[in-house]
C-alpha cells in the first residue's frame, strides 16, 4: 500500500469509529449516556459508527492502494472522504457529548448565575458547530487530508434547507388569519429592504448586505444558509449574520418580557410581538415563556408568528436574487428571475413543504411533526387507576372551582376514558374533531388554573389530566426522522462553514454588520410593538 | 456600492470561496442536493410509514 501514510488519519478515524460503535453496543457507556441524556440515541450511535467506520476504512484502503484519479467516484467519494468523516466525527462529538455537557454544566451553574448560560448564549449544536470549526481552523489549521471534504459543507447545508420544508405545513399558515400573514409579510420584506438600504448607506459588500437582510428579515440561521449561495456570500459573512442575529436576540429575550408587561400587553399581543421582533426560534420561545409561563397561548402565538416567516423564504430568495442580479449589472426580465435565478434547492424546500402540507408525512395540520388526534383509540385512554382517581375526585367535589365548560370536559373524560368528540357525532369527522379539540383546550385550561393556583387539585388528579392531554398529542415518526436528518445536515454544514472562517476574514468584515443588524432589528422591534398594540386584538388564531 | 470595498485581496478571497465546492457548477450542486433529499425522504417514508 504505497500511499497508506497519506491516508493514515482517515484509517485511524475509521478504526476508531468501529471500536466506538462496538463499545457502545456492549452497553459499557450506558451510565455515561444516561447522565448526558443521550441513551435514547444508543442504537443510532452504534449504527452510524459502524456503517461510517466501515465505509471510511474501505475508502481509505482503496485510496492507499490506487493513484488519485478524476472519475466521479474519486471526486465525490474517495477524495472528500477524509474531510467528510472528520467533520462527521466532530458533529457526533458535539451532538452526543459537548451539547448535552454544556446543558448540564449551565444547569448546575444556574443557582450561582441566576440563568442558564446555554439558553442565554444559545449554545446549541449550531453555535457549537461553527465555534468548533473556527477554533480548528485558527489553531491547528485544516489538515491536508480533510481539505477536499470541507468543500462539501455548502452542499450539505443546502440539503438541510431542503429538509426544513418537511417540518412545516400549509395548514399551520392557514391558522393565522390573512390579516396576520400580511402583517408578518410586511415586517419580513420591510426588514429586508431596510438592511439593503443600510448596506448601501454604509457601503458594505453586496454579499454581506444580502445575507444579513435575509437573516434579519426571515428567521436567523436557516434563512442565512438559504440565501448565502444566491448572493454569493462568504462563510465569514454568514457567520457574522448568525452572530448578529443571536446577539440581538439575547438582548431582546430580556427586554421584551419587561416592556410587554409594562405596556400591559395581553398574551396574544405579546406572542405576536415576540414572534415578529425576535429572530431565533429558541429565543422567541424563551421570551414568550418569560412573559407568561402559565398560559401556553403566548408561546403558541409566538411560535406560529415565528415559523410563518420561514414560509416567506422562497419570496425573499427571489427578491434577493433579483436585487443581486441588478446590483451586479445584469439585465433581468421575469423569466430570468423566476426560472433561471430561482435556486433549485429552494424548489426542493417547496417540494418537501408541499409533500408535508398534503399530509404525506403526517396529518396535514401538523406543526414540526406534532399533531392532535382526538379519534377513538384504546391507546389514547387514561389508565384504569387514573380513571378511578378522576371518578373519586368528581364524587368528592374536587372540581367545584371549574367553570361550566371545564367541568363538562372533565365529565366527558370520565365518561369516555379519553379526550374525544361525542360518540353520536363520530360520523361527522369535522364536528367530532372540533368538539374533541375544544375539550382538550378546556382540560389544558384546568391544568393552567391549577398551576396558577386559582383552583386546587390533588397531584394524582393533575397527573391523570396531564396524561389524558398528552395521549392526544401525537408525533409523526416520519417528520421526526426527517428533522433528525436536517439537524445532522446543518451540524455538518455549519462545522464546515466554521472551518472556512479565518481570523483575517473576521477582521476584514469589521463591526458594520453588527451596527446594521442593531439598527434594523431595533426598528423592527419598535415598529412591530406599535403595530401589534394597535392592530392585534385578542383573537388572531382561527 | 461594494465595488469600492473590493480590494484585489478581497476579490481573490471571493473567488477562492466560490471554488470551495466539489461540484463543477451551482446547478449541479443544487440538483444533487435535491435528488439526495428526495431519496432520503423516500427511504424515511418507506421505513417509518409504508413498511410499518
Amino acid at each position: 500500500m504505497p500511499r497508506a501514510k497519506d491516508h493514515m488519519p482517515t484509517i485511524i478515524m475509521g478504526v476508531s469509529l468501529i471500536v466506538y460503535g462496538l463499545i457502545v453496543n456492549t452497553g459499557a457507556l450506558l451510565a455515561t449516556m444516561k447522565y448526558l441524556g443521550t441513551h435514547k440515541s444508543m442504537d443510532l450511535q452504534v449504527l452510524m459508527s459502524l456503517i461510517l467506520g466501515g465505509l471510511t476504512l474501505a475508502g481509505a484502503l482503496i485510496n492507499s492502494m490506487k493513484e488519485p484519479g478524476d472519475s466521479l467516484f474519486d471526486r465525490f467519494f474517495l477524495q472528500p472522504l477524509g474531510g467528510v468523516i472528520m467533520i462527521l466525527v466532530m458533529a457526533m462529538a458535539i451532538r452526543w457529548y459537548l451539547e448535552p455537557l454544556v446543558k448540564i454544566m449551565s444547569t448546575s451553574l444556574q443557582p450561582v448565575l441566576g440563568f442558564k448560560i446555554y439558553k442565554v448564549l444559545n449554545l446549541n449544536y449550531v453555535v457549537l458547530g461553527i465555534l468548533a470549526g473556527v477554533v480548528l481552523t485558527n489553531t491547528y489549521g485544516i489538515p491536508k487530508f480533510a481539505e477536499a471534504g470541507v468543500k462539501c459543507a455548502r452542499f450539505v447545508l443546502k440539503m438541510g434547507v431542503i429538509m426544513l420544508g418537511a417540518r412545516y405545513s400549509f395548514a399551520e399558515l392557514a391558522k393565522l388569519g390573512v390579516y396576520s400573514v400580511w402583517l408578518i409579510g410586511f415586517f419580513v420584506l420591510g426588514t429586508v429592504f431596510m438592511v439593503l438600504w443600510l448596506g448601501n448607506l454604509f457601503k458594505q459588500p453586496k454579499s454581506m448586505t444580502g445575507v444579513l437582510s435575509a437573516g434579519m428579515g426571515v428567521c436567523g440561521v436557516s434563512a442565512t444558509v438559504a440565501v448565502a449561495p444566491v448572493v454569493k456570500a462568504k462563510s465569514t459573512e454568514m457567520a457574522y449574520t448568525i452572530g448578529t442575529i443571536l446577539s440581538f436576540g439575547i438582548i431582546c429575550m430580556f427586554i421584551f418580557p419587561t416592556i410587554g408587561k409594562l405596556a400591559g400587553m395581553n398574551p396574544v399581543q405579546f406572542g405576536a410581538w415576540a414572534g415578529t421582533g425576535i429572530l431565533n426560534s429558541a429565543q422567541v420561545a424563551a421570551a414568550a415563556l418569560a412573559f407568561n409561563a402559565v398560559d401556553i397561548k403566548t408561546l403558541k402565538v409566538a411560535e406560529i408568528f415565528n415559523i410563518t416567516r420561514v414560509l416567506f423564504l422562497p419570496i425573499i430568495v427571489l427578491v434577493l436574487a433579483t436585487w443581486f442580479g441588478k446590483e451586479s449589472g445584469q439585465k433581468l426580465n421575469f423569466k430570468t428571475v423566476v426560472i433561471d435565478k430561482f435556486p433549485i434547492f429552494i424548489l426542493g424546500f417547496l417540494i418537501l413543504f408541499g409533500m408535508s402540507s398534503s399530509g404525506l408525512f403526517s396529518p396535514p395540520s401538523h406543526y414540526k411533526g406534532k399533531y392532535i388526534d382526538v379519534s377513538y383509540n384504546d391507546r389514547t385512554q387514561v389508565t384504569n387507576e387514573e380513571w378511578e382517581v378522576l371518578n373519586k375526585a368528581m364524587a368528592a367535589g374536587e372540581f367545584s372551582g371549574l367553570n361550566a365548560e371545564q367541568m363538562e370536559a372533565v365529565k366527558d373524560l370520565i365518561a369516555q376514558h379519553q379526550i374525544a368528540g361525542n360518540y353520536d357525532e363520530r360520523n361527522d369527522k369535522a364536528l367530532f374533531d372540533k368538539v374533541g379539540r375544544a375539550r382538550m383546550t378546556q382540560l389544558e385550561g384546568v391544568l393552567a388554573a391549577a398551576k396558577a393556583k386559582t383552583i386546587t387539585l390533588s397531584a394524582d388528579v393533575k397527573s391523570a389530566i396531564k396524561h389524558a392531554v398528552k395521549q392526544v398529542h401525537k408525533k409523526s415518526k416520519t417528520v421526526v426522522t426527517l428533522t433528525d436528518f436536517m439537524i445532522w445536515f446543518f451540524a455538518f454544514g455549519l462545522i464546515g462553514l466554521g472551518m472556512q472562517i479565518t481570523k483575517k476574514s473576521i477582521t476584514q468584515a469589521g463591526g458594520w454588520p453588527i451596527v446594521m443588524g442593531a439598527i434594523s432589528g431595533t426598528t423592527k422591534a419598535v415598529l412591530s410593538f406599535f403595530v401589534v398594540l394597535w392592530l392585534v386584538k385578542d383573537v388572531v388564531l382561527n | 456600492m461594494s465595488e469600492n470595498n473590493t480590494t484585489p485581496e478581497n476579490g481573490a478571497d471571493a473567488n477562492e470561496e466560490r471554488a470551495l465546492s466539489v461540484f463543477s457548477s451551482e446547478r449541479n450542486e443544487d440538483l444533487t442536493a435535491l435528488i439526495f433529499c428526495l431519496i432520503t425522504t423516500f427511504l424515511v417514508l418507506l421505513f417509518t410509514k409504508w413498511l410499518v
